[in-house]
């Protein structure tokens, strides 16, 4: 391994190590281990698809709601805890290159969400799964011996939704790259993250300008935020044989999507802190 | 070595401070060079551009003007960081790390060797006197063991030059006494250090020579021996001086068309007093 990469690495490990040691990554993956768990008791009896359904939708949602608090809160206060307690000054004096220490937290941060979406899904199947044995014993009729859920698809939604998080993660650096305070990190990034969830309206919207040159403008300024939007894809992807199944290359693409945004905004985030006085 | 440890060429160093952005200078033109195997000391009140200085150094800052290369390699390049070790004030470190964990991390940020790693932070640790707290979490050191941490994590990869910014601060004297010592040894080894303190009879003690900063500039800098001398006095110190010796020697020197300006028991300082009396009591407690 070069150096480079050994450096990014060490970065890395220390910045997740750092993040399961504290309590706020043990008290997010409880309360969402409990909120996926529970959406056993919460649904409403309707037999078959209905309830399994619930489940997924309710366990997808918690994956997005924690795991965008996780994305912003643990990005921003990993890269101030560095600048405020000055260990920032310790690492930066050894000969190591700022976008390396960027790319370094950047990779804790990602690894961090990856083991908190790969938990989470890996929850949601065990329940799915037990739900729908339990249905299919009881109600085989309705599901003409073939499972509803594709366990592949899931997996599949899984990493899409991890690099998802990995674009908020990207733009929570990119905001603390030049940002005085964690608050305003925090605070600003979930303002973009509510940009990027809500893009699509706004793209329809534009679509309608009669203006060519405010079109343009619009439309270049619209790809300055992700389309969040692009990455709602689950109910296609669990539920193939309900809702159509999803071109093979459409995840690849939104895959591909996601990581252009990453790149771009961890780019950013490196020329922003790159002269930054600490 | 070719070229001196550290050379700073008319640096300049200005902020911008508040919403019209007024220019604050934080150093002024400033010329030094640190010859390698020296131990320098920069000295100066709260706010006069000593700590700006070696970020600059470091190249933790970008410098408004000037240059400042260290062993002929500048400091904008992170080659120049490949040789030196640094030590902020008022450290802190990763909590949850313990001594050893620490200094692993820093030793492979610094592409310490594998195979010579562990004997590496071994023999760190013990020079700087916490090979017993090693496996211990950081979160749980006093602030002198965190200085001394601070120290291993500078040296961990054996660099020429080490700076040291405040390495005393808030340590009591028996710490500050140790991390002299550990000054001393380096030293020794033939490294160049580079030091910021308040205290000052203990930067006399370990310094070759010093630069004392105010307001952004160096206004003097030399060595210790040099600067600290009083030309035209000597001094002689003597055993069971009598008096009546004294009248003599008064006479004598009255003789030579010189005079005797001071005769009295020379005081030793607080700080060795305080040494002599904590060591003699843990001898006692042993």
């Amino acid at each position: 391994m070069n150096g480079t990469a050994h450096r990014i690495l060490t970065v890395g490990r220390n910045t997740f190590l750092e993040a399961v040691r504290q309590k706020f990554f043990n008290a997010l993956v409880i309360l969402s281990v409990a909120l996926i768990a529970s959406s056993r008791f919460f649904q409403q009896f309707d037999f078959g698809s209905g309830e399994l359904k619930f489940i997924a939708d309710f366990g997808l949602g918690a994956i997005l709601l924690f795991g965008s608090i996780l994305a912003v809160v643990a990005t921003a206060q990993l890269f101030y805890s560095e600048i405020e307690n000055r260990t920032a000054l310790t690492i930066l004096a050894k000969p190591l290159h700022r976008w390396e220490f960027m790319a370094g937290k950047f990779l804790g941060v990602f690894l961090l969400l990856l083991v908190f979406v790969a938990l989470m899904a890996a929850i949601l199947g065990g329940m799915l799964y037990w739900r729908e044995n339990d249905l299919m014993s009881r109600y085989g009729d309705q599901f003409d011996g073939e499972r509803l859920i594709s366990y592949g698809g899931l997996f599949g939604f899984a990493v899409l939704q991890w690099l998802k998080l990995g674009v908020l993660c990207a733009v929570t650096l990119f905001i603390s790259s030049f940002s005085n305070t964690n608050l305003y990190s925090v605070v600003v990034s979930f303002f973009v993250m509510i940009i990027c969830q809500l893009q699509y309206i706004a793209r329809d919207s534009w679509e309608n300008i009669g203006n060519p040159a405010l079109k343009t403008l619009v439309a270049g300024l619209s790809l300055l935020f992700p389309n969040f939007q692009m990455f709602n894809v689950g109910d296609v992807m669990l539920f193939p044989d309900q809702t159509g199944e999803l071109a093979v290359a459409t995840p690849w693409a939104i895959g591909g999507y996601g990581i252009i945004y990453i790149v771009a905004f961890i780019a950013l985030a490196v020329f922003a802190f790159r002269n930054r006085e600490i | 070595m070719d070229h001196p440890a550290i050379r700073i060429r008319n640096l300049v160093k200005d902020f911008r401070v508040g919403l019209r952005g007024w220019k604050l200078r934080a150093v002024d033109d400033v010329t030094l060079d640190i010859a390698d195997n020296e131990v320098f000391g920069l000295l100066g009140p709260n706010g006069c551009g000593k700590s700006t200085t070696m970020k600059v150094v470091l190249g933790l800052l970008e410098p408004t003007a000037g240059s400042c290369e260290i062993y002929g390699v500048t400091s904008r390049s992170v080659k120049s960081r490949l040789n030196v070790g640094f030590l902020p004030e008022a450290p802190y470190f990763y909590r949850y790390l313990t001594g050893r964990e620490l200094l692993k991390f820093y030793a492979k940020i610094c592409s310490v060797d594998p195979a010579k790693m562990k004997e590496r932070i071994r023999d760190v640790l013990e020079m700087v006197g916490l090979a017993e707290a090693a496996d211990r979490r950081v979160g749980t050191y006093s602030k002198g063991m965190l200085q001394r941490i601070g120290i291993a994590q500078a040296i961990v990869h054996d660099p020429q030059l080490i700076i040291l910014d405040e390495p005393t601060a808030g340590v009591d004297p028996i710490g500050s006494n140790a991390i002299a010592e550990l000054i001393r040894e380096l030293k020794a080894q033939g490294k160049t250090i580079m030091l910021c303190s308040h205290l000052l009879a203990q930067v006399e003690g370990v310094c070759d020579r010093v630069g004392i900063m105010n307001k952004g500039k160096l206004v003097l800098a030399g060595s210790v021996d040099e600067l600290l001398k009083k030309r035209d006095l000597q001094s002689l110190t003597v055993k069971d001086f009598p008096e009546s010796a004294q009248a003599e020697i008064k006479t004598v020197l009255e003789k030579h068309g010189a005079s005797l300006v001071d005769a009295g028991s020379p005081r030793i300082s607080l700080d060795e007093l305080f040494l002599e009396h904590t060591a003699t009591e843990e001898e006692e407690g042993k």
